[in-house]
Parts: structure tokens; sequence; C-alpha cells
């Protein structure tokens, strides 16, 4: 268990630019505390929500983001939308005064869609997630929630000898 | 709309003045004319493309002239946007007097606003420059983004026209 | 009086013609001359309408035509159009139309065609600029490390999930307040505990626990910034996990009645079990206890409620004790 442990840390992936600046000290030789790579962060789940109000708009970044995902070699998940879209309706009188019985509605629409990437490491996400969100077209909300993998705190490993 | 009043420091006083006085524009009333046009007699009255479908057939004949996410599920600010966007368009169309062929959009992206118009071919380039110079200089100043124009030019007011009723 | 005048304007031309003669003697030019006093001039009193009808030419400079037209077939796109911007006719080699028109009618053309503009485009962001793009940023990017493949593997060693969210909006801002939420889940078989922790544990966290799923989730939103309301959940978390050990002195006056479970060591179903298998047992010797299984099928018979198994199982420990065969 512990060996593979140990090999897990070896195994695990240095932050892109940590990576080099550690390499470079090592070559140059000019400071002698070279500094330790910080270990990546893990995420197994990246979901995104885009909300617009045009659903072609969102099918064509679907496709967008979900093209550049496979050129990076992320794994992609369930891409899917829900069938309606959220209507928000205010009904009001269609005259100034009287006439209850004739009622003009007004609604915003709200369109949603969903995209799910898993198996990210901490440089490949903020790499795709700032692309992505760079090339965001007008008028589309996007909310990135990113599920990161961590491990249990030294303090809690074991439980508390003195209380 | 703080930068409002510090441009125009009397106006705020006379639309206090204003609101006490009987002009009424509510949704209700506007509704029903709003975006609707009479047919003439003669048959020339000029209409766009965007004048001659009615408000009701937004998204599915013509799209919107304002994309920005101020109006979606739980959105942040959508008065102020709307506000802005008024604006904009009240300081597009003054500044290129009589010029402007079509109605003003505004695409907001990030926190840049990029405007889009038709412009008639009237004046020299040369002007034509200073004044996009000019409305993205002084429109940045006061929404504090930057805004970029980008404009199509139109030979005649006739190019736009889409029927006549 | 007129006859006058026509001979004064006989002669003069005369006059005229002999300047223009030596003038071309001057300049030795072979031009031909302009006869234009062969026409009478019409004396016209309302001169002001003649004059207006004379338009001032609008002068134009020369538009150029667009530049599609001179775009080669096998020209760089993603260098014509790098960027996000409004669509522009005379950049795009298209021939697009757009508009709904009535039944027979062409679609408006894509000059002058506002509809065009509205829509957001990703004509920057066609396929060989996404591969360009990607293949660019690609350096930046790591593989997933081996050994983790599936969930059970990940989960081995990082227990712990932090799920935190971004928000991307057209606004000035870009701070949400939606965005401090920081939630932290964890398996709570992954911490060790004794009975008595875990109890006062789940009874600290209460309804934070999810019984079915075995899952811990802590949600934190009070803190204005996400680093704090993560560093606020971990707090939480070790806060209770320390807690849970702590016993007090209060705890040990726990009686029969607080039980929130019946079990077998601590009642009077023991006592009268060992009663009855140590019946006429001489002083000194050993004790006989009831079995493990008599004391599950009590234990089970009590906390689950009576029903057909139950019964049946705690008929055959009764005989199995009481050696009825």
């Amino acid at each position: 268990m512990l060996k593979v442990l140990k090999t897990l840390r070896w195994a695990q992936p240095v932050r892109a630019l940590s990576a080099v600046t550690a390499t470079s000290g090592t070559q140059a030789h000019v400071s002698p505390t070279t500094p330790v790579p910080e270990p990546d962060k893990l995420y197994s789940k990246l979901e995104i929500e885009m909300r617009g109000i045009d659903p072609a708009v969102l099918k064509s970044y679907t496709w967008f983001a979900t093209t550049a995902a496979e050129h990076l070699g992320i794994e992609k998940g369930k891409c899917w939308s829900p069938r309606k879209a959220h209507h928000e309706r205010m009904t009001l009188l269609k005259s100034v005064h009287i006439y209850k019985k004739h009622r003009v509605q007004y609604e915003v629409r709200t369109h949603f869609r969903y995209m799910n990437f898993h198996k990210l490491t901490g440089s490949t996400l903020d790499t795709f997630l700032e692309y992505i969100e760079r090339n965001l077209p007008e008028g589309v909300a996007l909310q990135a929630s990113r599920t990161e993998l961590q491990q249990v705190p030294e303090h809690l490993r074991q439980p508390p000898e003195q209380v | 709309m703080n930068f409002l009043k510090k441009l125009v420091p009397q106006a705020a006083a006379e639309v206090q003045q204003l609101s006490r006085s009987s002009i009424h524009t509510s949704v209700v009333c506007c509704r029903v004319q709003s975006g609707r046009y009479r047919i003439t007699t003669k048959r020339n009255r000029a209409l766009t493309y965007e004048m001659a479908n009615p408000p009701h057939f937004i998204g599915h004949r013509k799209s919107w002239n304002s994309w920005n996410t101020s109006t979606l599920k739980d959105a942040l600010r959508p008065s102020q946007t709307a506000i802005e966007d008024v604006f904009i368009r009240k300081f597009v169309t003054g500044t290129w007097h009589a010029l402007v062929c079509s109605e003003i959009i505004i695409k907001r992206q990030h926190n840049t606003i990029r405007i889009a118009a038709l412009i008639r071919q009237a004046i020299t380039p040369r002007k034509m420059y200073f004044l996009i110079g000019y409305t993205e200089e002084l429109l940045s100043y006061w929404m504090q983004c930057p805004v970029t124009l980008e404009l199509q030019t139109v030979g005649d007011k006739k190019d736009v026209v889409f029927k006549y009723i | 009086m007129s006859a006058g005048l026509t001979r004064l304007w006989e002669r003069l031309p005369l006059k005229k013609h002999a300047a223009q003669s030596r003038i071309r003697v001057f300049s030795n030019q072979d031009q031909p001359e302009i006869e234009d006093d062969e026409e009478f001039r019409v004396l016209s009193l309302r001169t002001v309408k003649q004059q207006f009808q004379r338009r001032q030419q609008v002068r134009r400079d020369p538009i150029t035509p667009p530049r599609t037209t001179r775009m080669a077939v096998d020209q760089d796109w993603t260098a014509v159009w790098p960027g996000p911007r409004s669509f522009h006719p005379a950049s795009v080699p298209l021939p697009l139309r757009q508009g709904f028109t009535e039944r027979g009618a062409a679609a408006p053309s894509k000059f002058a065609n506002a509809e065009l503009m509205k829509i957001p485009n990703f004509l920057h962001l066609t396929p060989p600029a996404i591969r360009q793009q990607c293949e660019a940023i690609k350096r930046f990017c790591t593989p997933w490390p081996k050994g983790l493949e599936t969930e059970a593997k990940w989960q081995r060693h990082f227990p712990i999930e932090v799920t935190t969210t971004d928000y991307c909006q057209s606004l000035p801002t870009i701070r949400n307040p939606e965005a401090r939420k920081v939630t932290v889940s964890l398996k709570l078989s992954d911490l060790r505990f004794d009975s008595h922790s875990r109890d006062k544990f789940l009874r600290l966290v209460g309804d934070r626990y999810n019984k079915e799923t075995d899952i811990l989730t802590i949600v934190t939103d009070r803190c204005p910034q996400k680093k704090q309301n993560y560093d606020y959940a971990l707090y939480l978390l070790t806060a209770c996990y320390h807690e849970s050990f702590v016993t007090e002195p209060w705890e040990e006056t726990k009686s029969e009645a607080d039980m929130e479970e019946y079990l077998f060591e601590r009642n009077q179903s023991k006592i009268s079990a060992e009663g009855i298998l140590n019946w006429n047992a001489k002083e000194g010797a050993p004790k006989e206890s009831p079995s493990k299984s008599y004391a599950n099928s009590v234990e089970q018979l009590i906390n689950e409620g009576e029903n057909e198994y139950n019964l049946g199982k705690y008929k055959e420990e009764v005989k199995k004790m009481l050696n009825i065969v």
C-alpha cells in the first residue's frame, strides 16, 4: 500500500510552469536551493453549464468545446440539454385600464446546455477552461464547477491520541 | 447611472420635475403600437427588415439587438445593462447624425462591448474615422470597459429597404 | 433702341476674334475655335429658377470593391478572421442569405443585412483554427497519472472531493457572489472511528451525512472568499472529528432509556439468560454465558422489530440454548 502511494507521488504530474523553473534551476546551477516542484492538482470532473437565449449558438459552442477537448486529449463525458427552456413570464393587461379578460404575456427564455469532462490534471484544466472561456460568444453565460480530488489531511488520518 | 448624472448635472433636476408631470409611458400603453407600422395610402413607407417584422417575431424571424447575459435566469445587474444600452443607442445615433440606417446592435462579451451598425456613406472616410475614434473613446470612458465599433457602410439609404407599405 | 443694341452685339465678336487670334500666334496651338456667338442669348427676367436648377454635384470618394473579389481560393482563413467580430460581407467570401420572406422571394443577401450582423458567428473558430490553436496550447497540458484510471482506484488515495464553481458572464465585473460556495464531501468509511466517536460525530454533523451512500457533505458559504470558505470547511471537519473523541463526564450518565438502540450486553435479558444457564451451579465454578448467536438474535429481534424471520431465528436460538430439540 505504502509502496503504491510512493510510486503514485512520483507518477503525479507537476505543474507545467513550476516544472520548467525547476529544471532550469538545476541546469544553470545558479540557485543552490532548487524549488521543489509543486504537485499538480487532480480534478475528477469538470461540469460546464451554459445559458443563452439562442439554442443554436449554444449548440455551436458545444461543438467547439468538445472538438477542442478531443484535440487536447480530454475525456469527454455526457453532453446534454434539457428539452424545454426556462420561461420567465409576465402577464399584463392588454389595455390601459379595464378589460380584464384581455391579457398579454411577455416572456424571457433561457436555454440550458451541459457538458462534462473527466479526469483532468490542474494544468490541463486551467488551459482548457481558459481557452474555451476566451472564445465564449456574446449572450452566453458559462458556469464551470470543478471537482478536485484531495488526500485526507495528516491530522485526520489517525484518531487523536490525547483529547 | 452615475455617469449620466455627471454628464448632465442639470438634466437630473429636470427629470425629477418631468416625473411629476402627467407623461406616462407604461409597458401596457405602448404594447399595441410599438414596433408596428401602418400602411400608407400611397404605399411608399420604406421599412427595413427589422421594421417589417413586429416584436413578437423576435427569436423566430429576427433576432435580438442586445446580446448580453443580464436577461438570463439568475443573472446580475439586468437593469443597469438595459439603461446602458439605451444610453449607447442614443449616443451613437446622435453622434452619427442622420447616418445610421439600421438598429444599433450591442454585443457584450466578457467586459468588452461591441457595437455594430449600418452607416450611410454620406461623409468622407476621414470624418468617419474620426467619429469612430471619438465614439469608442468616449463610450469606453463612461462604461469603464473597452468599446469597439464594427460598422458596415451602405451606399444609399434605399439599400437597407426591405419593403414598402 | 433695340436696333442700336444689336449693332453693338454684332460688333463685339469681331474684337473677340481678334484677341483670340493674337493669342494663337503666341501659343502656336491648333485649337478648334468655340463658336458660341451663333446662338442668341435669351433675355430672361426671372433668372432665379434657372440658378437653382443647377444642382451641386456631390463629390464622392471612390469606393473600393469588396475584399472578397481579390481573395485567393487557398488563402489562410485564420489570418483573414483571427478573432471574434461581427459579420462583414466584404470579408466573407460566402454567398450567404438570411431573413424570412414570403414564399417565392429570395432571402435578403449578405450586403446591408443587419440580421447577419446580429447573430454571434463562429467564423474565427473553424475546424482548422481550432486544431491550430489546440496544438499551440497542448504543451501546457499534462496527462492523467497512471494507476488512477478508475474511480475506485483514485478514491482509495484521494477520498476527499472539493467542488467549486466559477462564473463567466458578460459584465464589467468578474466577481460573482455565488462563486464563494465550496462543497467538501468524503466517505465516512475513510475516517477512523470507534463506536462512541462515530455516534457522536454523526450527531454533530446532523443531516450533512447521507446514510444510504455513507457520504458526508459540508457546504460552506459564510465567508466572502472561496479560499476562506474552503479553510472553514476543513476546519469544521477537523473540529467535528476531534470533538467526537472527547468523552464528557455527563455522557456516563446515559441511562437505558436514552439509548438509541438495544444492546444485549447491558440489558436485563443477558442477566436472565446467564441465570438460566448457571442454574444450580456450584460457587466458584466458571460462569457460562449465552452464545453470541443468541445475543445477535435478541438484538435483531428488538432493533428491527418482530417479523417472521427474526422470530423464527429467536426460537431456534432459544431451543439451542436450552437444549430442547
